[in-house]
């Protein structure tokens, strides 16, 4: 007879090696799911209330012609975002599918936590050939860019008509954007300053490298350049430092999160072009302008369209088949093209791009990428591994010469002190 | 059940005069262990082993992804050339030194001014310890943020002083006194613990002493300060401890950068962005080692010390 523990233990042990049993069976083909029983895919990206509302609806436009797989979304804010991430790698458990930046891609790419794309089925037919390989390390696709963004000066027309300053044609030296900068402080009188001191910009560095023909990393995961090029660089602005041509560091720190071009403190931005929505939102201008960035060589203008945002899926996903369809159609569907907009970037997918209808301030940033095409270049290569720390030390750095903390040759220092033990460190 | 043969069989063994006595209290320890059991697995599970796996990462350098490669003493040793630690050292000491004896002070202070007897004195107990309730909370680091931000309520307020410091949130030289100023006003738990010490102390005492002619500067010193020092020992061991833990509020208010200028850089933030942000967690654990090494030799000196001013009742001192 059995009695009631003898029950338990029964079913206990039984159930533990079926268990045992399947884990140790043949490895998991990727799972495929029905109309009735679907399988889900976990599905994660940062941004702003904005942009869980248009992902939301893109995921419901998904899930309707997709009836055999359910996306279960999930968002934070940037920087938290990594730091989940790295503590979901460290356990085994990333996402399934996971919108990406491209100053990460090779810290996970290169140590295998992302899925090699070329080995499912999504379409990259419709892709720009040049555009491609920034999701590319060593001959494997780990990310398909959603869209691209190219760096550019962002200005408030209002403002400069209101200081009795001319637009900007975007055809400017260093020199004439620098000068262009001290009219608008000296005119702004306290309440507006010209911009945030771009020189404190990674990207806008980068910019200025391949404008003198340097590159910032060579092939080996070395830096391309060297100190004195870096102290050439945070010298340009080294008159504006304390002037009205650039706002205080003081008042960038009290205003984060918000950037002070969305707060009205300043007339113009160096940044991505991207940002218009939010900036628009955040300043409650009625239209901001974009135009290229200053250069000394007008015939190079260091430009280059970078993948605003990567797709990609982890390694360890058990439903390849089901993560590849959901990429597939996040950068290739014209109707989620029509969901973002810009606000992704410029669709990268010729399919979307042509299936969606830009107006307005979208139509500006789609525009601006047009005009800057003849000098365009290709796009760079991810960034070596640990750029997301170097990144975030540049601004750091930068801001504490902004601050007096450090001289020019001191931020020199510091920097490529933590870049070069940051680079043996990843060796 | 299967228990019972094995006890028969050991009290007929034994001869001694206390065979039940001693069953029983076989009987109460098995009890005590069976209810203890889940808090020790727990213990050891989710404190001890990975305390034990840390102090193993110390040694390592560990980026998350890859096995942990052996590097002897080389985290700790490079810990002492990075200015970066040296700054959150630096920051979170004088965040120790000038804010907990503040915060001290400031419970004590009240807690007398609470301890005598008046109208609605439940209310401004409950008032004054909210704020340490709520404190440690992301949304009130948030609100402080507001209010010490540019054109906030502080800086307005003392702007009708005529003090124009504008925003302390964006300038190096204002962030640390708006830290400590943030954890005085946390006073609420101290004060609590000083509340219940100032109870015991009997009231003849300060009759006695009135009797005597003593003013109140003269009685706190003689007989307050005396009577309460174990609970002011007990408040200061505890605060410095939690002083050195502060997280919260300077991940909030500084956006997770420890800015400007690393004015904000805590020990633990720092340590966090070692792990998290650098994926250096051979690194972060050897911070969190030496702050544990650091943090138990401070309260041992506390410890020694205490023997020159602690006075507990029954001291033939």
């Amino acid at each position: 007879m059995i009695n009631r523990r003898n029950f338990l233990t029964t079913v206990a042990i039984g159930s533990a090696s079926a268990a045992a049993l399947a884990a140790c069976g043949q490895p998991a083909p990727s799972q495929t799911g029905s109309a009735d029983n679907p399988v889900t895919i976990n599905y994660t990206w940062w941004g702003n209330d904005d942009r869980a509302e248009r992902t939301r609806k893109a995921i419901a436009l998904f899930e309707e012609k997709n009836k055999d797989i359910k996306v279960n979304g999930n968002f934070t804010d940037f920087p938290g975002y990594w730091q989940k991430r790295a503590t979901e790698a460290a356990g085994g458990g990333l996402p399934d599918v996971m919108q990406w930046d491209l100053s990460y891609l090779r810290d996970y790419g290169q140590r295998n936590q992302l899925l090699d794309l070329s080995t499912v089925k999504i379409d990259t037919s419709a892709f720009d050939k040049s555009l491609l390989p920034s999701g590319q390390i060593r001959g494997k696709t780990y990310g398909i860019p959603t869209s691209t963004n190219a760096f550019a000066v962002y200005y408030d027309p209002a403002k400069l008509a209101s200081l009795g300053i001319a637009e900007p044609d975007g055809s400017w030296t260093y020199k004439e954007f620098n000068t262009f900068l001290a009219e608008v402080g000296a005119k702004g009188n306290g309440a507006l300053f010209g911009s945030t001191d771009y020189t404190s910009v990674w990207w806008m560095f980068n910019i200025w490298l391949r404008q003198n023909n340097i590159e910032a990393f060579t092939e080996d995961g070395k830096l391309g350049f060297g100190k004195d090029d870096l102290k050439k660089w945070w010298n340009l602005t080294a008159d504006l430092r304390g002037t009205p041509a650039l706002v205080s560091e003081e008042r960038v720190t009290q205003l984060a999160p918000k950037s002070p071009f969305g707060s009205n403190a300043t007339a113009t931005e160096v940044t991505w072009d991207n940002y218009m929505a939010g900036y628009l939102a955040d300043s409650g201008a009625k239209a901001l302008k974009v135009v290229p960035v200053p250069s000394d060589d007008p015939d190079n203008l260091g430009l280059f369209l970078k993948p605003s945002m990567l797709m990609v899926a982890s390694a360890k996903t058990k439903n390849k088949d089901a993560a590849a369809r959901f990429i597939d159609f996040m950068v290739n569907d014209p109707e989620v093209g029509q969901i973002f907009k810009t606000s992704r970037g410029v669709p990268a997918s010729k399919t979307q791009r042509d299936g969606t209808t830009f107006e307005g301030a979208d139509k500006l940033v789609v525009d601006y990428e047009k005009s800057i095409e003849q000098y365009l270049k290709d796009a760079p290569e991810p960034p070596i591994v640990g750029f997301g720390t170097l990144e975030a030390s540049f601004k750091r750095v930068a801001s504490d010469l902004n601050y007096g903390k450090l001289t020019i040759d001191g931020a020199a220092d510091a920097w490529f002190k933590e870049a070069e033990d940051l680079i043996k460190q990843n060796a | 059940m299967t228990q019972s043969p094995t006890l028969s069989r050991r009290s007929a063994q034994s001869d001694s005069p206390l065979p039940r006595k001693s069953r029983q209290r076989g009987a109460d320890a098995r009890a005590g262990y069976t209810f203890l059991l889940p808090w020790l697995l727990g213990f050891i599970a989710l404190t001890v082993g990975p305390m034990i796996s840390s102090l193993y990462l110390s040694f390592t350098n560990y980026n998350l992804f890859e096995p942990p490669k052996w590097i002897g003493l080389d985290n700790y040793t490079t810990l002492f050339q990075d200015e970066r630690f040296l700054q959150s050292v630096g920051v979170t000491v004088s965040y120790v030194v000038f804010g907990t004896p503040l915060k001290l002070a400031a419970a004590l202070a009240v807690a007398m001014l609470l301890n005598s007897k008046r109208r609605g004195q439940g209310f401004y107990r409950s008032a004054f310890y909210a704020p340490s309730l709520i404190g440690a909370s992301v949304s009130i680091a948030i609100v402080w943020k507001a209010m010490f931000g540019d054109a906030g309520p502080v800086d307005q307020g003392l702007s009708i002083f005529g003090i124009n410091l504008g925003g302390w949130v964006g300038n190096p030289a204002m962030t640390m006194p708006m830290f400590i100023l943030l954890t005085v006003w946390q006073f609420g738990a101290p004060m609590v613990i000083f509340l219940a010490g100032l109870k015991q102390i009997p009231a003849d005492l300060y009759e006695a002493a009135s009797m005597d002619g003593a003013g109140p500067v003269r009685k706190f010193f003689n007989i307050t300060w005396p009577m309460l020092s174990p609970v002011i020992f007990f408040n200061l061991l505890m605060e410095t401890i939690h002083a050195f833990q502060i997280f919260n509020s300077a991940y909030i208010i500084s956006n997770g950068e420890g800015g400007p200028a690393g004015s904000t850089l805590f020990y633990t933030l720092y340590l966090y962005l070692r792990g998290f942000s650098d994926f250096r967690m051979g690194y972060a654990s050897a911070m969190a080692w030496l702050l544990l090494i650091v943090v138990g030799i401070l309260t041992l000196i506390i410890f020694r010390t205490s023997k020159s001013w602690v006075h507990y009742s029954g001291d033939t001192k």
